[in-house]
């Protein structure tokens, strides 16, 4: 066909060449067209599989999870603190905090005295100094906003203004249980307390760390406490309840105290735990600990008379009672007469030694085993000489914490187990095991005395009725330097309910309470700190789910009494 | 041959040319406008108002213009090749004098009665002018430089005159129309490459030109994710519909993407997503198919025509055609940016279905003069 069609071409006449041109196009054009046909083809491929593609392969489908709100698990960076009820002691929010890239910002000193006008209480010259940096591309303008505050600073429409997702700390009770659940910086560290002690667990785990507070308790003791304060004027006060059978902690108050919502506005002496970071020398309270390890030791029996009639010298010192009564005293004389002397010439008979072993076994000489981070040593004699040990029969020469107290007062009532008190609810598996310190029998002694004193000593105003309440009193002259700081003491007291089977103990502590003429001007132990326990235990003790006990209980007092020990 | 010659003398008669339109073509035409019709029924939520109705009176003016072109003598077409590319250039320059701005552009003269959108009728004209600056041309005139001075004006001058409505799309297909008429009518393939040598190089110096929106469409085109809600909807919404169909569709008036709104100017240049969603990767395959068909057709009436002209006639067509199809489903289907040119034969818009009509009935003047041969002058060969 080709060579016929040139041979034509050839054979024509030269004006009718078009034909022999368009013959050519027409070959061009032909070639071409193929060309280009099998282009617009290989086109339409590209797109069919692009449909094939995107209606078979790729993921688009109905509105998918990238348009879904995310309604995932809130991802929080610091776990909850509840106490022993699941009520909530610590929480996080979500917030959102300002900050600026100073390389952005056109202009620091309007912008700055925009953001004061917004932001309460900004230093609107320090932010525009901040602001006016070049070097830096970061600075905190302020932490946690509110919502009303973060729409303000939206609505300035500042460029170089930027909001940095963060998570707040809440504490919904605020001061109530502030020393013992501590609190956390604007950065998540825990800084004291609970969240310093379990700030690890915190952050990693995701359930709620459980203390053993029940924070209707800790409420209770803050407030009895603090109206004592009020009351008598002191400066200070603390209470710890703790349940004997397990250690746990149930209310654990110090005052003054502070909001953990913003440890910052107080001051030191209000962010101090008393009950674990202070010692102290507990006075009279510690006759009970005197009266335990002797009946341990079997130094010293219920029927046993000590002599009281005079004041003891040793040395430079002068040991005398206070509203002594100076004659011989039995044992249960004097535990309720709180006879110094008396107690002085038991730690004679028990010796040096058997007192130290007992002070090591029920844990004066070693820190609170409490997992707060604030615990402080103990201030025990070395050496441990006899003047020692005369003195430390009534609670001075040795100074401890109110936990330390709590802990071994607990084990001296409860049977003779030394069981380790702890802030953490603990589920029975989870409890350590307790630790035999001195017999059932002793302790047994030690609770007729507790109770007698209740019911006849120094610690009547405690009582209350239905909870047949045990206790000890204290008042303990303060130390200054060279000395004794005068009429400045603190009144205390141990108390045990009930008696004859202790569940609970409780100590009430009031630093520099000051007489009054109600009370004849005293502020002793018995009439400062023992009628504040009995008001707490009157109200603790139900909500503990221990009802008034209306049948007849083991009667502590009337073998004593039988016995004619008691005069 | 020499037969041939004398015997096309005889201008057949009308019904002779009627008989000799291609009417599988105008089968397949008709078939897809009723198509049309249907989804944009379909994607009103089931109504004949507001889209379809209208569409099918543009349907009715197309179809019979399409007749009439085809039936037009294609000498006469030749004639007239230039008045037709002046009235067109013409209304483009109406557009920019007394044009109606819509949605950011002035892109619609208002003719009293009606408004049209003559970039959508000046293809017609740049395709006319071109098949007939090309027809009967030698080879070695071809292969000269400065013979193509005069026809890169006839498209440049509507082309930019389309750019500063300003409507990018279809400047480009404007240009690739005629790029595919001077490629068939044998102009060398190294000047393409130079073109695409100096195209390249001007990229950098266009976008520094191009509207804020044009760059915006471009980037996003890129990563549609990156603005979801803002460029990025219409080509996300999209590729939702086409994958929410799977492969026999939601049925028809089913696709929740365009029935429940989500899917963006659904009526005009998305029309595809909207059929692609209720029938189906079946469906839109199918409807890719009747396209390639249509456009077979073209190409083989390019390759029957003897004249120069009704080739280059009938491809350029073709290629206008091609060019917007799969403009139209690439941008759809996500492999090209959102540049707003409509599916021919299935888009909502008067000027865009009458003018693709218009033009199928060019080629089909080309199928029925297929065995004419024109004089440079416009008459038949003595």
């Amino acid at each position: 066909m080709a060579t016929r069609l040139s041979d034509i071409v050839r054979a024509i006449p030269a004006r009718l060449r078009l034909q022999g041109t368009a013959a050519h196009a027409l070959e061009t054009a032909r070639h071409r067209l193929v060309v280009g046909g099998m282009l617009f083809a290989v086109a339409f491929a590209v797109v069919g599989g692009r449909l094939v593609d995107v209606t078979m392969l790729t993921e688009a489908r109905e509105p998918r999870a990238a348009r879904v709100p995310n309604t995932g698990p809130l991802e929080l960076a610091r776990a909850d603190i509840v106490d022993r009820n699941g009520v909530l002691l610590a929480t996080s929010l979500v917030t959102q905090s300002l900050y600026a890239n100073p390389k952005l910002i056109a202009n620091p000193e309007a912008t700055a005295r925009r953001l004061a006008a917004v932001l309460p209480g900004l230093d609107e010259k320090a932010v525009r100094d901040r602001l006016a940096s070049d070097q830096r591309s970061f600075v905190w303008i302020r932490r946690s906003l509110t919502p009303r505050q973060q729409y303000e600073v939206n609505r300035l429409g500042v460029p170089g203004l930027f909001f940095q997702r963060e998570e707040r700390r809440v504490y919904p009770h605020g001061v109530l249980a502030s020393h013992a659940v501590g609190f956390a910086d604007l950065d998540n560290r825990g800084l004291a307390g609970a969240e310093q002690a379990f700030d690890e667990r915190l952050k990693t785990e995701r359930e709620p760390v459980r203390l053993s507070l029940d924070i209707r308790a800790q409420h209770v003791v803050r407030e009895e406490i603090k109206r004592a304060i009020e009351e008598f004027n002191a400066i200070g006060g603390m209470g710890v309840l703790l349940d004997v059978a397990t250690g746990e902690t149930l209310a654990m108050v110090s005052l003054p105290d502070f909001d953990s919502n913003a440890p910052g506005l107080a001051d030191d002496d209000a962010r101090f735990n008393r009950n674990t970071l202070g010692t102290y020398e507990m006075g009279s309270t510690f006759k009970m600990f005197t009266a335990a390890m002797g009946f341990d030791s079997g130094a010293v029996r219920m029927q046993d008379s000590w002599d009281a009639s005079k004041p003891y010298t040793i040395g430079r010192f002068t040991i005398s009672d206070f509203h002594g009564k100076n004659r011989w005293l039995t044992t249960p004389e004097v535990f309720i007469y709180s006879s110094n002397l008396g107690a002085l010439r038991m730690a004679q008979r028990i010796g040096v030694e058997r007192q130290r072993d007992f002070m090591d076994r029920v844990g004066f000489l070693r820190p609170s085993p409490i997992e707060l981070p604030e615990v402080s040593h103990p201030l025990v004699p070395k050496p441990w000489r006899e003047i020692n040990a005369l003195t430390i029969s009534y609670g001075h020469g040795i100074t401890v914490s109110p936990m330390q107290l709590v802990g071994a007062a607990a084990a001296s009532v409860g049977g003779g187990i030394l069981r380790p008190v702890t802030i953490l609810a603990r589920e029975e598996s989870a409890r350590a095991p307790g630790e035999r310190v001195m017999s059932a029998a002793a302790s047994a002694q030690l609770n007729q005395l507790m109770r007698l004193n209740v019911e006849r000593g120094s610690g009547r105003s405690a009582e209350v009725a239905g909870y047949y309440v045990g206790g000890k009193t204290g008042t303990a002259e303060k130390i200054q330097r060279g000395g004794y700081k005068k009429n400045a003491r603190i009144s205390s007291f141990v108390a045990s309910f009930p008696a004859h089977d202790p569940k609970y103990v409780l100590l009430v502590m009031v630093d520099e309470p000051q007489g009054r003429r109600e009370t004849g001007g005293y502020a002793t132990g018995g009439v400062v700190a023992a009628p504040t326990a009995g008001r707490i235990i009157a109200r603790v003790a139900p909500l503990l789910g221990l009802p008034p006990m209306r049948e007849a209980v083991p009667d502590l007092t009337q073998p004593l009494l039988a016995a004619a020990i008691l005069r | 041959m020499a037969i041939g010659l004398t015997t096309q003398r005889a201008r057949p008669g009308l019904l002779a040319r009627l008989k000799d339109v291609p009417w599988l073509l105008v089968l397949l035409v008709v078939g897809l406008t009723a198509v049309s019709c249907g989804m944009l029924y379909s994607a009103a939520g089931g109504d004949w108002e507001p889209w379809a109705q209208r569409q099918m009176i543009f349907v009715g003016i197309g179809l019979v213009l399409m007749l009439a072109a085809a039936l037009l003598d294609i000498r006469t077409w030749y004639r007239f090749a230039y008045l037709f590319y002046v009235a067109g250039v013409l209304l483009l320059l109406g557009v920019e004098i007394a044009g109606v701005a819509g949605m950011g552009a002035k892109r619609w003269l208002d003719l009293g009665f009606v408004r049209i959108q003559p970039s959508e009728f000046v293809k017609i004209g740049v395709v006319l002018v071109l098949a007939r600056y090309f027809h009967g041309m030698p080879q070695e005139r071809i292969g000269n430089p400065l013979f193509l001075l005069w026809p890169a004006f006839l498209v440049l001058l509507p082309a930019v005159l389309v750019l500063v409505q300003p409507k990018l799309g279809s400047a480009v297909l404007i240009g690739f129309t005629a790029l595919v008429v001077f490629f068939v009518a044998g102009v060398r393939l190294w000047k393409f490459m130079v073109l695409g040598g100096l195209v390249a190089g001007a990229v950098p110096i266009a976008w520094s030109f191009l509207h804020d929106y044009q760059k915006r469409r471009v980037l996003t085109f890129l990563n549609p994710e990156s603005d979801p809600l803002g460029s990025g909807y219409h080509i996300i919404q999209s590729r939702i519909a086409l994958g929410s169909g799977g492969i026999w569709g939601k049925g028809f008036a089913q696709g929740s993407q365009s029935q429940l709104q989500f899917l963006p100017e659904k009526q005009t240049d998305f029309i595809y997503a909207v059929l692609a969603e209720e029938f189906g990767l079946v469906g839109s395959l199918g409807l890719l198919v009747v396209y390639l068909c249509i456009l077979a057709f073209l190409l083989g009436i390019a390759a029957r025509t003897r004249s120069q002209f009704a080739r280059l006639l009938a491809i350029g067509v073709a290629a206008m055609f091609f060019a917007n199809v799969f403009v139209n489903i690439a941008m759809v289907t996500g492999l090209l940016p959102v540049v707003g040119e409509p599916l021919p034969l299935m888009s909502l818009g008067g000027s865009a279905m009458i003018a693709t009509l218009t033009a199928l009935g060019l080629a089909m003047s080309a199928f029925v003069g297929r065995d004419r041969t024109i004089s440079r002058s416009g008459d038949d060969v003595v």
